[in-house]
């Protein structure tokens, strides 16, 4: 080696650290990462205590790799190179056979879980004597099997929802909607929630099983983005999927504009909407259905004729929610991890007269408030 | 610290170099001492304080034994090694074996001493060893006695191979503690090196590695035979690119602060039998035993079934060095078994067959030791080696086609980079194309490793319990 190259391989190799090392301490912090769509770590000042700890140590390692230069960049070019290299999967998520669909990865709960979780729902049958209604969103990998990679293990294969049905109790019903879901576009391909049209299908399945009868609207699809990228597509970092689009079906405040919604986000009720459009501003687009998580959402229909419906809900109920407004005169819906009231208390409370609980394939293998049904 | 991480790479390298080479030649030692302390702190602060310990106890004890021998008191010198040994092998006993001992104790019935829960100071396995072999030669007199404690803390601590090796005798970096040589075709060597490693590590090992993950993980009824077969090869995988990758990285960043470090693998996977394998794998390790251990019980310069019981000591020893665990201990006993075996007969026999036979036999030996080895549930081992050998829920499911197809392109580049070969090939590379080629790989090299690195989801070290 001459003198000449060893001082190129040296001066190629102090650039780099030395340029991405400076670039790092130069370049101001970001506190929110839209593709990632988390808060990425900020800086802690180090004291006594968590030097001595190592603490700090620990904090300033997570701090350096979230604010690293370029960081979006690099991940998405990982994922690329993943690809490249044959893989069909990435932090967790499944590239689709088709090259635009991903699906992220949960793991199923085992057959003691299972039973422990449903035995919830079979308490919550027991506590009430107004009917109470059991359903499983099917997971994207269900219903979209022939996209996944070949041979890939399944992560969701119907057995979970089969397992469920037979250990529910004579107090609660059971409604499918595994065999509800099919078609295109009920998913969102870069995301794990399901689309209007697919909430559409589930409210048909779940209107039937409740004893109504709720019908498909002929309304032409209305198109609210079309640059949607979901979690799915944040934890992948697949850059070369394209957006997703979002559609609604139910016009803001129903067909008939008597829809009213009561947001409570802070245990206030405030007024609110089918849509938050403003949430198509951001990143999170998918929360412009009813304005995203929250505690307790009313939606009132004084046309409806289906009585007081209240949904233990995760997200996944906000795009079912219009539909399920079209048609009852309350609906409730209530999320068990921002509330500890008693459910059943609530019930009497506001007379409710059916309970609705309907949870994604994933959200019910992996929530852990669960047992607040039995309070 | 370890090395496969941003911080280090961007931040605390750049400030080793930056303050390493800003500092005149005689206060370097006492500027890389601090930045070691530095990166030993940085995981378990208070353990700087065993550093310390460490540092003025083997310095006292190096005086001690040349004191006593230029006054030719022999029995003095001898005291003063043996208790260098004890109080090393007393820290480790300490803080890797104690809670073991307690846990074992207790599963007979007896509970005599209770468990610490201490955590494990990192590298000590590495630096105990590396200063005993201080004062012993010392007082064999094949190396010089440190009079200067910051030059000796300098060894002790220093962070290139202080989290995982290679173990360096104090012998063999004496010269270069007093006098190294900076130039800059060494620094670029070093680099080359460096990246080198850090792409084995981050790149090959990391990658690889997940695959394991999942076997492990995989419920006892549901593993086949090919797929118990894929997770113990991308096991094997996964250790030597990322032991040796660590070792390639400390080798090279050695090389960028003037030092020359001694290799410490030499293709472990083309041996031919278990004693060769340990001829390539993790060389310094072996060559700490058979200095320290093994020669001074006599070696195999005695009758045979006192050779025989110097190899148990020295394999149960090299085993239970790598983790408190009885998997580890198998495992140890394990090549103890076959490296007998081979001296008694088995080596004369696979001398004479052809080679491919022989190649066959020294891999089945080190994967069914990996099994050992990475299953550290003992109660998990039988099953995984039956399903290994044929008792699995049969050949191979939908699941080993799906990793298989995910990661045969890794796989094929992991097991040519594990052999000669591709070094050949480019060694057989004319020297222009290699002049060219050589920034090109080390940039792509740099920017891969960041990427992984940067969107570090798996990036575990794997020598915690080393």
């Amino acid at each position: 080696m001459s003198k000449k190259y060893a001082i190129l391989i040296t001066a190629l190799f102090c650039l780099f650290i030395f340029g991405f090392g400076a670039a790092f301490l130069i370049a101001p912090d970001r506190t929110f990462s839209p593709q990632e769509n988390r808060y990425l770590a900020q800086f802690k000042a180090p004291t006594l205590n968590s030097l001595k700890s190592g603490q700090f140590m620990k904090d300033f390692e997570d701090y350096v790799i979230d604010q690293f230069p370029l960081r979006d960049g690099w991940i998405q070019f990982k994922a690329r190179m993943e690809r490249i290299f044959g893989k069909r999967e990435n932090n967790g998520v499944y590239f689709g056979q088709d090259g635009q669909t991903l699906f992220a990865q949960y793991t199923a709960p085992l057959e003691e879980d299972l039973t422990a979780r449903v035995n919830y729902v079979n308490q919550l049958g027991k506590n009430l004597d107004i009917p109470v209604y059991f359903s499983l969103v099917p997971d994207k990998s269900y219903v979209w099997a022939d996209r996944l990679p070949d041979n890939a293990p399944k992560v969701d294969d119907g057995s979970s929802n089969e397992k469920a049905k037979d250990l529910l109790s004579g107090d609660v019903t059971f409604i499918d909607l595994y065999a509800a879901l099919s078609g295109e576009d009920v998913f969102y391909r870069t995301d794990h929630h399901w689309t209007t049209m697919g909430a559409q299908m589930g409210f048909l399945a779940l209107s039937k099983g409740m004893g109504r009868s709720g019908t498909a609207l002929k309304d032409e699809p209305v198109l609210r983005s079309d640059s949607f990228y979901g979690t799915t597509w944040s934890s992948a970092g697949a850059g070369w999927v394209e957006p997703d689009s979002i559609y609604t079906l139910v016009p803001e405040g129903g067909e008939n504009g008597q829809v009213t919604v009561t947001r409570y986000p802070e245990g206030k009720p405030i007024p609110g909407s089918l849509y938050d459009l403003s949430k198509l501003e951001q990143k999170d687009k998918y929360s412009m259905f009813l304005g995203g998580n929250q505690p307790l959402c009313i939606l009132q229909n004084p046309e409806g004729s289906g009585g007081k419906l209240l949904v233990v809900r995760d997200s996944y109920s906000d795009t079912l929610a219009p539909f399920l407004a079209s048609d009852y005169q309350e609906v409730h819906l209530f999320d068990l991890r921002y509330n500890n009231m008693s459910l059943k208390q609530y019930v009497q409370d506001h007379q409710i007269d059916q309970v609705l609980v309907c949870y994604s394939a994933a959200n019910f293998a992996s929530d852990h408030n669960l047992f607040k049904l039995e309070l | 610290m370890i090395f496969s991480a941003p911080y280090f790479l961007f931040l605390y390298l750049c400030a080793v170099l930056f303050f390493y080479y800003i500092t005149p030649l005689r206060w370097r030692n006492l500027v890389l001492l601090g930045l070691n302390l530095i990166f030993y702190g940085w995981g378990e602060p208070v353990y700087i304080l065993i550093m310390f310990a460490s540092i003025v106890i083997d310095y006292t004890h190096g005086m001690l034994v040349t004191r006593c021998k230029s006054r030719g008191n022999v029995r003095g010198a001898k005291l003063a090694v043996a208790s260098s040994v004890v109080f090393n092998l007393a820290l480790l006993f300490f803080f890797k074996y104690w809670d073991f001992l307690a846990g074992s104790l207790e599963a007979v019935g007896l509970k005599l001493m209770p468990k610490l829960n201490l955590k494990l100071p990192i590298g000590i396995s590495f630096y105990t060893f590396q200063t005993m072999s201080y004062t012993i030669d010392v007082y064999r007199g094949d190396a010089r006695t440190q009079k200067n404690i910051v030059t000796f803390g300098t060894f002790v601590t220093l962070f290139p191979q202080l989290i995982a090796g290679p173990i360096i005798k104090y012998k063999d970096l004496d010269d270069q503690l007093e006098e190294r040589i900076h130039t800059v075709e060494r620094f670029a060597h070093g680099v080359q090196r460096f990246v080198v490693g850090l792409a084995k590590k981050v790149l090959l090992a990391n990658a690889i590695g997940s695959l394991w993950d999942t076997y492990l993980a995989t419920p006892v009824g549901q593993l086949t035979t090919l797929g118990a077969w894929l997770g113990v090869v991308a096991f094997a995988f996964q250790i030597y690119f990322d032991f040796s990758g660590y070792s390639d990285m400390a080798i090279g960043l050695g090389r960028m602060l003037g030092f020359e470090f001694l290799e410490n693998f030499n293709y472990p996977y083309v041996a031919k039998s278990a004693t060769e394998f340990w001829r390539r794998w993790h060389i310094s390790l072996g060559s700490w035993f058979r200095e320290y251990l093994y020669i001074p019980l006599g070696g195999n310069r005695v009758k045979a079934p006192r050779m025989i019981f110097n190899l148990l000591v020295v394999w149960a020893a090299t085993g239970i060095w790598h983790g408190a665990s009885w998997n580890f201990l198998i495992w140890g006993l394990f090549y103890f078994f076959w490296i007998v075996v081979e001296k008694l007969f088995l080596g004369r026999v696979l001398e004479k067959v052809p080679a491919w036979l022989s190649h066959l036999y020294g891999l089945l030996i080190v994967l069914v030791g990996w099994a050992i080895f990475a299953v550290e549930d003992c109660a998990a081992l039988g099953p995984y080696l039956g399903a290994m050998f044929g008792m699995g829920a049969g050949l191979w499911d939908g699941a080993f086609l799906y990793y298989l197809g995910n990661y045969w392109p890794i796989l094929v580049i992991a097991a040519v980079a594990s052999t000669p070969l591709g070094a050949n090939l480019w060694k057989g590379l004319p020297q222009r194309v290699r002049q060219t080629a050589l920034p090109v790989l080390l940039c792509a090299g740099l920017i891969l490793s960041t990427a992984y690195l940067v969107d570090g989801t798996y990036n575990p070290f794997l020598y915690f319990r080393f």
